[in-house]
């Protein structure tokens, strides 16, 4: 009966605009004060107790790589890197504009900033060389999705501290669906390109090839240091993230000179209301799941599976199904506080490994950063583009189709896709 | 709900008294989950009906410290929680469990923790705590071995060595007057540091590594029994709502600690053993080591710490009882 | 205007909170290369990370921008709209008097509590980031009332 309360509050709050971190605050103290046995206290000191978590100082860590990256003009040096390399191809400028967001994504930990950071630029770039409105806003949302894919990602490191699986372990095993994604998105912009005659660059010379190669090579850097420190154990996830700040920091100041002290402030507010953010949200949904946990949740959920549902499969479904529908109106971070720790034993008792459950997660609510009426990356790119939600979701659509199929190949043949993890870690999948 | 949680005498007498009780442990095999299963059974059993016990594995926190927050603020009434994780409400010395080489095997820390000793820390908690906390029983999180890159024949071996244990107090002091330095590593990421060089070493409980696979890497397939730490854990309930019981009740309620505490002991003793062979099995070397040579060195820590937080009385009754 | 100063004063104290955190997490790094264990860091980390997000979350309150859907309101116009907008105010304003209450009651709780690296620091001053929390989102909801009654009347 509280329980249908609970939900009917939910859905009117949520729908008359209070703001989602709130209502799902407000859901907590609702149902904490109104179980017996806590006290309402416990609603502030678990919200408290939420951002109490080492894992978690990563995220402002990341979201400030990607703002000095941005800010630091070292995504433009990417992107002219990208349309080098891949300009002269039709449709040089999407495929670029994929590329560009797969090497970010091995700096940056988040998508949002790929989104208006690249798409800043990309965008208005795309419109004018002639494409459509809505491939220029579609393939930026799209691509940036692989953000979170591709390591390092906040999102893995939020559900390493859930399940206390090995953060390396999730990004090694994010690398190639990440780069699988990336390709496809570049297949289906290569169809496009046919059918629609896109444009192409004419193909830059091996001179200045090899000169924007030199200049952007520092840039170029950045993603290997990080993947490879951590996945030689050379730093943790931490330290990766501080460590790619303070790198991205140095060359943008001393080397390409585009960063000035005066711009630090700035970027400090940006990094603050951008982290602040998210895990305000994470805070809140702590909260809630103090509430869940009280009501022993994830044992009836348990009880529930393994009674109805005893094939792998079956499971796999219902929880991609389950995080695409979340994934449309929640942010990835609360929704996994909010039901990992539910769905965690079930999957254990089916022997799937909590790294596989992470990853399948972690793609599936990255669908929900470009679909309406939540996604955020989706919301950036139309913002950029002056386009409709509408409109841009349209050619959207058609990259998430890519991510999909590389979510179903994960999910139901992860010994293919991981084949590589497998054999460094063994006893981890 | 809202507001007080005491549970008035006369009600109790008719309706069941909730009793949550939480450990931060997920294992449905777990001695801490084994040892709350027992002490729900007894107070339900011998209560008739007066009390109604829900064991929280790992749902209501998987923190220590979070778990002390919430006896406090009565989110929960009966609780497992270290040493370490305590002292931070204040109460100093209760430190004096955590310091290395303190106890020479299982018998000698049943017997401190069983007799007078136990019985004056749990009236100093009580105390300091402004009687808001009471320790119901003493568990045991097992005893903690080294392990690492290569088995330990002598002290020396350890020069140099990075050795994930605690960061700061006085075992930090006693590992890094050994040679080694202290490394802080999440529990979680402990198994990626052994393999990847992050850390030379670590140490633990046989039943708690293992689980954990660290004795396949080869960062940590040499395991020495040092033994340098016979672990307590404090059983705590929340002493107000203990106060407001009848007697028959607190006596039922004693009863049921009392077999929590044999049951999880029985349970983690069973599983040090079963752990180690396992590790054997699996390819991991075991090899003891003199320990006259660490206790030595143990001792000044001891007596300094001892002496810093005022319970040189304490740890001389320990040591009497050797 | 008295909202403005605060909300400047709370975004500095937010931001020199993170860079605190930024700091400690640096030095902490650096240290571990360098094979030295400094055991402050790992606390003041956490810590001024918590009370950065908590400054921070107040201010983008002030601001609007937590995330939410506008569907209805971007439907509505005039009268209907700023009432919603009051109603919504008065739900958060309501939402954050809880917050200051038992935000109170947990610094009290912990107030003596000690940090476990730095014995002589008191948990209190790091639970305080809640109650001040609390009471600056109300503060802010407040004003976004006033304004918004203001506003109607304005419209009639
Ligand atoms: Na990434
Ligand atoms: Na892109």
């Amino acid at each position: 009966m509280l329980g249908f309360i609970l939900i009917g509050i939910f859905i009117l709050f949520m729908s008359i605009g209070v703001p989602i971190a709130f209502v799902i605050a407000i859901i907590a103290l609702l149902g904490i004060s109104a179980a017996p046995y806590i006290p309402t206290v416990t609603v502030v000191t678990k919200m408290f107790n939420g951002l109490n978590s080492f894992v978690l100082l990563a995220v402002p860590l990341f979201i400030l790589a990607a703002n000095l990256m941005n800010r630091g003009q070292i995504s433009q040096k990417l992107i002219n890197f990208s349309i080098a390399i891949v300009g002269h191809v039709r449709g040089g400028l999407a495929h670029a504009n994929i590329l560009v967001s797969m090497i970010f994504a091995g700096v940056s930990g988040a998508s949002q900033a790929d989104t208006a950071g690249v798409g800043k630029v990309l965008i208005p770039n795309m419109i004018e060389s002639g494409y459509d409105k809505e491939t220029a806003v579609g393939v930026t949302a799209a691509s940036s999705t692989i953000g979170v894919i591709i390591p390092p990602s906040i999102p893995m490191i939020i559900y390493a501290g859930l399940t206390n699986a090995s953060i390396s372990s999730l990004f090694i095993a994010g690398i190639v669906p990440g780069v699988l994604i990336g390709l496809g998105m570049m297949l289906v912009v290569y169809i496009l390109a046919i059918k629609k005659g896109y444009p192409k660059y004419e193909r830059a010379s091996l001179k200045k090839l090899f000169k924007l190669f030199c200049e952007s090579f520092p840039a170029l850097l950045t993603p290997i240091i990080i993947i490879g420190g951590i996945i030689t154990g050379f730093y943790t996830a931490t330290e990766a993230a501080a460590f790619a700040s303070l790198y991205t920091f140095l060359i943008s100041m001393f080397f390409y000179k585009t960063l000035k002290l005066k711009d630090i402030p700035d970027i400090l507010v940006e990094t603050l209301t951008l982290s602040c953010l998210s895990l305000f949200a994470l805070a809140a949904a702590s909260a809630l799941g103090e509430l869940l946990g009280y009501y022993q949740i994830a044992t009836i959920a348990e009880q529930f599976f393994t009674t109805y549902i005893t094939q792998k499969w079956l499971f796999m479904s219902i929880v991609i199904v389950f995080f695409l529908l979340i994934g449309t109106f929640m942010d990835a971070i609360p929704a996994m506080i909010l039901f990992i720790p539910v769905i965690l034993p079930t999957a254990l008792k089916l022997g799937i490994s909590p790294i596989l459950l992470g990853i399948v997660t972690i793609i599936t609510l990255a669908i929900g950063l470009v679909t309406p009426p939540y996604g955020l990356c989706l919301l950036i790119a139309a913002q950029i583009g002056e386009l409709s939600i509408e409109k841009s979701f349209k050619t959207t659509a058609l990259f998430i189709l890519v991510i999909l199929v590389v979510l179903i190949f994960v999910a139901f043949f992860p010994n293919i896709a991981f084949f590589i993890p497998q054999k460094m870690q063994p006893n981890l999948f | 709900g809202c507001g007080s949680k005491e549970v008035a005498t006369e009600e109790a007498a008719s309706k069941p008294i909730k009793i949550v009780a939480a450990h931060n442990q997920t294992s449905p095999e777990n001695p801490y989950q084994i040892g709350m299963l027992k002490f729900k059974e007894v107070a339900e059993s011998k209560s008739n009906g007066a009390f109604e016990v829900e064991v929280f594995a790992g749902s209501l926190g998987t923190s220590e410290s979070e778990l002390v927050e919430k006896l406090k603020l009565g989110a929960a009434d009966v609780v497992v929680v270290s040493p370490g994780f305590m002292s931070q409400t204040g109460i100093e010395e209760i430190d004096l469990f955590a310091l290395p080489y303190l106890f020479n095997n299982y018998e000698h820390w049943g017997k401190v923790v069983d007799g007078e000793v136990g019985k004056k820390m749990a009236k100093l908690i009580q105390e300091k705590s402004n009687n808001e906390f009471k320790v119901i029983g003493y568990w045991t999180a097992g005893v903690r071995h080294y392990y690492g890159n290569k088995p330990l024949t002598s002290m020396k071996d350890l020069e140099g060595m990075k050795i994930r244990t605690q960061t700061s107090g006085v075992v930090a002091k006693y590992w890094t007057q050994m040679g080694s330095i202290p490394t802080s590593v999440a529990w979680g990421e402990l198994y990626q540091s052994l393999q990847q060089n992050i850390v030379d070493g670590a140490e633990n409980a046989y039943p708690y590594f293992v689980q954990q696979n660290h004795h396949k890497t080869d960062n940590g397939k040499y395991i020495t029994e040092t033994g340098h730490d016979y672990t307590t854990r404090f059983l705590l309930a929340n002493a107000k709502k203990f106060d407001a019981m009848t007697p028959e009740q607190q006596k039922t309620f004693l009863e049921a600690a009392d077999a929590a505490v044999k049951a999880e002991r029985d349970a983690l003793y069973a599983q040090e053993e079963e752990y180690k062979n396992i590790a054997i099995k699996d390819g991991a070397e075991v090899n003891e080591i003199d320990r006259a040579p660490f206790i030595e060195l143990a001792q000044p820590l001891q007596d300094e710490a001892a002496k810093e937080i005022g319970i040189e009385d304490l740890l001389k009754q320990v040591r009497d009882l050797k | 205007m008295i909202i403005k100063t605060i909300e400047k004063i709370q975004l500095r104290m937010g931001v020199v909170a993170l860079s605190i955190f930024f700091l400690a997490i640096l030095i902490q790094v650096f240290s571990r290369y360098a094979g030295i264990s400094v055991i402050w860091t790992e606390e003041i980390a956490n810590y001024s990370f918590i009370w950065a997000i908590f400054m921070g979350a107040a201010v983008m309150v002030n601001r609007k921008s937590h995330f939410r859907f506008n569907l209805l309101s971007q439907k509505i116009k005039g009268k209907k709209k700023i009432f919603l907008d009051i109603t919504v105010d008065s739900i958060l304003l309501i939402f954050n008097v809880f917050v200051s209450y038992y935000g109170i009651i947990a610094t009290k709780s912990f107030w003596n509590y000690r940090w476990v690296a730095i014995q002589n620091f008191k948990m209190g001053y790091v639970w305080l980031c809640i109650p001040i929390m609390g009471i600056t989102m109300a503060i802010y909801m407040m004003g976004h009332i006033i304004e918004g009654v203001k506003e109607m009347k304005g419209v009639e």
